[in-house]
């Protein structure tokens, strides 16, 4: 608890719902930067495709007066996240700069974590993962590849962040507001996701967290998340449910 | 209503010890289709191993499954041992006294199969084999003990010991008996079993302080081991189905549910298969019969709550799980079976006396309560992850897959195998018990009726 | 197998009969008489009490409401499930309970209060539709006043159950009363021992009659329980799901029940001088049945409780706010101390359970517990029910008083007046009725012998079909 109010650091995320188009780009760059496999039309038809971020999409409305709505949903790195208790051996992990973490040399496999979580962002890996050939120099040396038989998550691109921290500390600066961010904040076209630090008082993060539109998923859970969403602005509607976003 | 015969002690040792002493016909054969089994189904697991959990149904987000469903189930199933013989034990229940051994074995075993299933369905069972159960000094981290999955092996360890020792402290005097009347290895293992029992008062008033001693501290193990596996469920808020109040007595009522099932099967094969009408007799079946009664009610006035509950905070959740676990296809038809064998066919049977004095309709029954509870393991662990809260996204069921229901029914044979080896060299029903029931039970005459009478100490 | 010796009865018979026939004739002493005159007087300040509360009061102040509701399930206990000490070991042919069956059985009498308080709290709770819009209820979409009906039919219905059980169990005994009095006593047993003479096809039926009321009381009870439980508080908080919540008021309705009966055997032993009837070996097995009650208590309680406190989501804190953290706090310290960890602690020595006084110190320990248990459920169930909260997902922290409400002194008085009543109600009903069952205590001396065997003498009991 010392260490946490210690760090400098308290990462969190805020994602406009009403800048997102659903183009996947996030996805696809999550896919690339954190060594997953290939989801084929097979690992979905089995319900086992790894994405450690996803859009999922609501259409609304009978056509032709039809409207799609998308949210991305990754893993919200809850401040009282329901996968820590459960884990027997640690794997599932706090660390003080409030990231929710996976040690996947602790883990064994039970996937109590994932039955915890109430977002269903924790995936397993039911086999060994493979590549095709020509992907093989494609894989970021950063990243653990993950073995079979054990969970995994968003990282919020831990890898980064440590980099960013780490060039900083040795240029003697401090981490600015924009420095770091993750994949799918980088790749986001529309600029809807917005990585930073919520200790920082100035930064874009923590104006777009206190917006009027915003709110959290599943807040009823009291799972804190540090993951923010800002509710899409829809003429036809003139309240949006604040609970499950849908 | 008077079954039992007088019977000499001579006569007692005969019969009881008519599967130790010499082979039953029967035996290897049936040795040897469970032995079989038994070898398919570690090859399996060890497929298993070698392949990955891919070769499972398991799927986002039913990450649980069949594994977790017979852990349960067998840990249910190993409640039957210390209902029959501890706490029958300390209400006086004369009925008790044939069936202790063979309730008291069937938990031994059951537990021992159960702790295969958290470590075979774990991604990783080989890190569980070093780093959770002997704790792993080297890494200077702590198992996380908020967590039910370390409450777990803990309870279960505790209550595997308590009746290992329990087995073991009924079974020192027919140990002794076995020694007298071999010759060669076998009596020289017998003594060192039987720890030099001579049956002077001394050694039997220690067995008998043992006896009870253990049975008191066993009640609260009793209770608190499958709460502790239903805490593994209902502490979890993200899975609407599972986060109930009425988990643990709920669970615990439907462990004794199958347990005292599973011990009146047992019974009946041991009537059967050995010929001990003297000592099993309709009245035992009678007994349990009506006890079970009882159980079933209440285990069924428990399910009756918690799926009023389950509805009462209308959440769209837990309305889709019902949904899914009532009426969607299959698990509609899994849900008719389950009510009709977990409760409705056997406890109708049982209201008639002419059906709890028939052995074979006991033992149809009580196989028909174990499919029952088994299959409500199942409706509650799948349906519940299957529609566990709104971010659910795939919508798929699951579906165990041909290796799981192959290891399914390999426990079945393991734990049979496990009993019949036992039953080679070990008495199935306590000698001792037999012989003190013949002293301890009499009759006498109340005008012109015979009334049976039980002596207490 | 030991040979067990006839032995002639008749004398001991006949001893018994008269000495607890005589416990109904003797004249009142002033002392009794003092003691018959004070519950009298307590029971009527009671009545007028209740009258005062619903003229003063009305059934709008819902959370005027709590300590009397509280009261109400606490006599549902008290009185409601002391009955249960009779049928629960009569099922499992235990012998110790013959002579203790009819005190518990009495008190079915004392349902009388509980009726009668629970009519007006009928009218006090509130429909299923409120503002229009339905709360949440495990009647689900049923006609408004349901839980009303049901709940008034379920008590009034358990009084009469329970009434018939007392009657049924005490069918031999008003023959003998009939065979040994005169006048009213002489023409009361005459009527309600429907012409029984002890023939062997009227025992048959008494047995089954015994049997089927005694299942049918415990349905009763339970379904009373659960009901009540269920719509007089549980479902007056928003969000409160709580499925062991039923089963925990049963349990520890049992709780209390085997304490009163424990009190009021060691008191109607004392003071009837039944010591020759009830013996030591009866507060022995009630002992143990308390100390499993007692447990129950906290193995219930901490179901619950682990749930929530794990969960932690905003559901369950407001639930564990409202049970345990909340303005209630020192209440449910309380209930913990004097429901669970004193009588447990107490009760594990042997040398308390074979002492009756002690036994009875413990019991009224328990009865204090209960008492408070049902405070912190029921006030603060009745304290947060609004027309507006009802409806929300759940209740907000913030939103949870901050204090206690203190009982008015109608609600005390209606407390140690109805209690009084259903003792007034009992103390008047052994006026005819003896106290220890006659046919039940000639089975025991029929059924139990006490056998020399080798060198030490054992007890034998018959266990007929």
């Amino acid at each position: 608890m010392v260490a946490e109010k210690q760090s400098k650091f308290k990462w969190g995320m805020a994602i406009d719902i009403d800048k997102c188009t659903g183009c996947q780009a996030c996805v696809l760059a999550c896919q690339s930067e954190n060594n997953i496999p290939i989801n084929t039309e097979d690992n979905f038809k089995d319900a086992r495709g790894i994405e450690w971020i996803r859009v999922e999409r609501y259409w609304e409305g009978e056509f032709p007066n039809v409207k799609a709505k998308f949210i991305p949903i990754l893993c919200m790195h809850c401040d009282n996240a329901p996968c820590e208790p459960v884990c027997p051996v640690y794997a599932s992990y706090h660390t003080v700069e409030g990231l929710n973490v996976q040690v996947y040399n602790r883990c064994v496999g039970t996937r109590y974590c994932a039955n915890g979580c109430p977002y269903l962002v924790r995936f397993f890996n039911y086999w060994e993962p493979e590549w095709p050939e020509s992907l093989q120099n494609q894989l970021n040396p950063d990243v653990t590849v993950r073995s079979r038989g054990i969970m995994e998550k968003c990282t919020m691109c831990i890898q980064r962040i440590r980099r960013g921290t780490r060039k900083a500390k040795r240029g003697n600066n401090e981490v600015m507001d924009g420095d770091i961010s993750p994949a799918c904040v980088q790749a986001c076209p529309t600029e809807a996701m917005v990585f930073g630090n919520q200790k920082d008082p100035n930064s874009k993060i923590n104006k777009m967290k206190n917006d009027k539109r915003s709110y959290t998923l599943l807040d009823h859970l009291k799972t804190n998340s540090n993951v923010w969403y800002l509710a899409k602005v829809d003429e036809d509607v003139d309240s949006h449910s604040k609970e499950g976003g849908h | 209503m008077q079954q039992r015969r007088q019977l000499d002690e001579k006569q007692i040792n005969r019969e009881l010890l008519n599967g130790n002493l010499e082979t039953p016909k029967w035996y290897y054969p049936v040795m040897g289709v469970l032995g079989v089994g038994v070898l398919i189904g570690f090859a399996t697991i060890l497929y298993m191993f070698n392949r990955g959990l891919g070769v499972t149904g398991l799927a986002r987000p039913v990450y649980w499954g069949l594994f977790i469903t017979t852990f349960v189930f067998w840990v249910g199933i190993s409640h039957a041992g210390i209902m029959i013989s501890a706490i029958l034990r300390l209400t006086q229940a004369e009925w008790r006294r044939p069936v202790t051994r063979a309730a008291e074995l069937l938990t031994v075993f059951s537990l021992l199969t159960a702790l295969f299933f958290p470590l075979m369905h774990a991604g990783r069972p080989w890190r569980i084999a070093y780093w959770l159960i002997p704790y792993d000094w080297a890494r200077g981290i702590w198992p996380n003990v908020r967590s039910p999955l370390f409450w777990d092996p803990i309870a279960i360890g505790t209550y595997l010991t308590g009746s290992t020792l329990f087995l073991f402290v009924a079974l020192i005097p027919d140990l002794a008996i076995l020694r007298d009347r071999t010759t060669g290895i076998k009596k020289t293992i017998y003594s060192m079993l039987a720890l030099g029992w001579r049956g002077n008062p001394r050694q039997w008033q220690l067995q008998v302080v043992a006896g009870i001693l253990l049975s008191a501290l066993m009640l609260p193990i009793f209770v608190s081991v499958h709460s502790i596996v239903s805490w593994d469920f209902a502490v979890t808020p993200a899975v609407e189905g599972w986060h109930s109040t009425i988990f643990a007595p709920y669970f615990v009522i439907g462990a004794v549910h199958s347990g005292v099932s599973a011990v009146v099967t047992m019974m009946c094969l041991m009537r059967w298969l050995w010929k001990w009408n003297n000592y099993i007799r309709p009245e035992h079946f009678d007994a349990l019969a009506r006890l079970l009664i009882i159980v079933a009610t209440a285990w069924l006035a428990f399910t009756f709550l918690e799926l009023i509950f389950s509805l009462y905070g209308r959440d769209a959740p837990e309305i889709a799980l019902r949904e899914l676990q009532i009426f969607t296809w299959p698990w509609n038809l899994i849900f008719i079976t389950f009510l009709l064998t977990g409760y409705v066919i056997p406890v109708g049977c049982w209201l008639f006396k002419r059906c709890r004095n028939n052995i074979a309709i006991m033992f149809w029954t009580s196989i028909l309560v174990n499919v029952g509870m088994w299959l409500e393991r199942f409706l509650i662990i799948v349906p519940g992850l299957a529609r566990k809260q709104v971010f659910v996204y795939t919508w798929e069921g699951y579906w165990p897959s041909p290796v799981e229901w192959i290891i399914l029914v390999w426990s079945f044979a393991w734990v049979s195998f496990l009993m019949l080896l036992f039953a080679r060299f070990f008495p199935l029903v306590p000698l001792f018990e037999a012989k003190e029931s013949q002293v301890f039970t009499t009759e006498m005459k109340v005008g012109r009726a015979t009334v049976p009478m039980v002596i207490r100490e | 197998m030991i040979e067990v010796p006839v032995t002639n009865n008749t004398e001991k018979f006949n001893s018994a009969t008269n000495s607890l026939v005589s416990t109904t004739k003797e004249p009142l002493g002033g002392k009794l008489k003092l003691i018959f005159g004070i519950f009298g007087v307590l029971s009527v300040i009671g009545i007028i009490s209740l009258i005062l509360k619903i003229t003063t009061l009305g059934f709008d102040a819902k959370s005027g409401w709590g300590y009397y509701a509280a009261v109400v399930s606490l006599l549902l206990g008290v009185f409601g499930t002391a009955p249960m000490v009779a049928i629960a070991p009569t099922i499992a042919k235990a012998d110790w309970h013959r002579p203790v069956s009819r005190i518990a059985t009495m008190f079915t009498l004392a349902g009388i209060s509980t009726s009668i308080l629970a009519i007006p709290l009928i009218f006090a709770l509130p429909p299923l539709v409120v503002d229009g819009i339905r709360r949440r209820s495990i009647w689900f979409d049923a006609n408004i006043y349901t839980p009303h009906v049901f709940f008034g039919i379920a008590v009034i219905g358990l009084f009469l159950v329970g009434l018939g059980l007392l009657w049924v169990t005490s069918i031999p005994d008003m023959a003998i009363m009939r065979d040994h009095s005169s006048g009213w006593k002489q023409r009361l047993g005459k009527s309600l021992s429907r012409g029984f003479v002890g023939t062997e096809g009227q025992w048959i039926s008494l047995r089954a009659r015994i049997g089927m009321m005694g299942t049918f009381y415990f349905m009763f009870l339970i379904f009373v329980h659960i009901i009540y439980s269920i719509c007089f508080s549980l479902e007056l908080v928003a969000g409160w799901k709580d499925a062991i919540y039923p089963m925990y008021h049963a349990a520890t309705g049992i709780q209390s029940g085997v304490a009163t009966v424990i009190i009021g055997l060691f008191l109607f032993r004392k003071y009837w001088k039944l010591e020759d009837h009830i013996g030591i070996d009866q507060f022995w097995a009630l002992s143990k049945l308390m100390f499993a009650t007692t447990i129950f208590w906290f193995y219930f309680f901490i179901c619950a409780f682990m749930i929530f406190w794990y969960g932690k989501s905003a559901i369950n804190e407001m639930t564990i706010a409202i049970l345990v953290n909340g303005p209630y706090m020192p209440v449910f310290i309380g209930t913990l101390l004097l429901s669970f960890i004193v009588p447990w602690w107490i009760i594990i020595w042997n040398p308390v359970r074979y002492s009756p006084w002690m036994l009875s110190v413990v019991a009224t320990i328990v009865l204090i517990g209960s008492l408070l248990d049902r405070i912190r459920l029921y006030v603060i169930s009745w304290q947060v029910y609004s027309d507006e909260m009802i409806h929300k997902r759940y209740i907000p922290l913030d939103e949870i008083p901050e204090n206690m409400i203190a009982p008015s002194i109608f609600d005390i008085g209606i407390f140690i007046g109805f209690v009084s009543l259903g003792i007034f109600a009992i103390l008047l009903a052994t006026r005819f009725i003896p106290v220890v069952s006659i046919w039940e205590r000639h089975q025991s001396i029929l059924l139990t012998r006490h056998i020399k065997f080798h060198r030490t003498e054992v007890y034998a009991v018959g266990k007929p079909d």
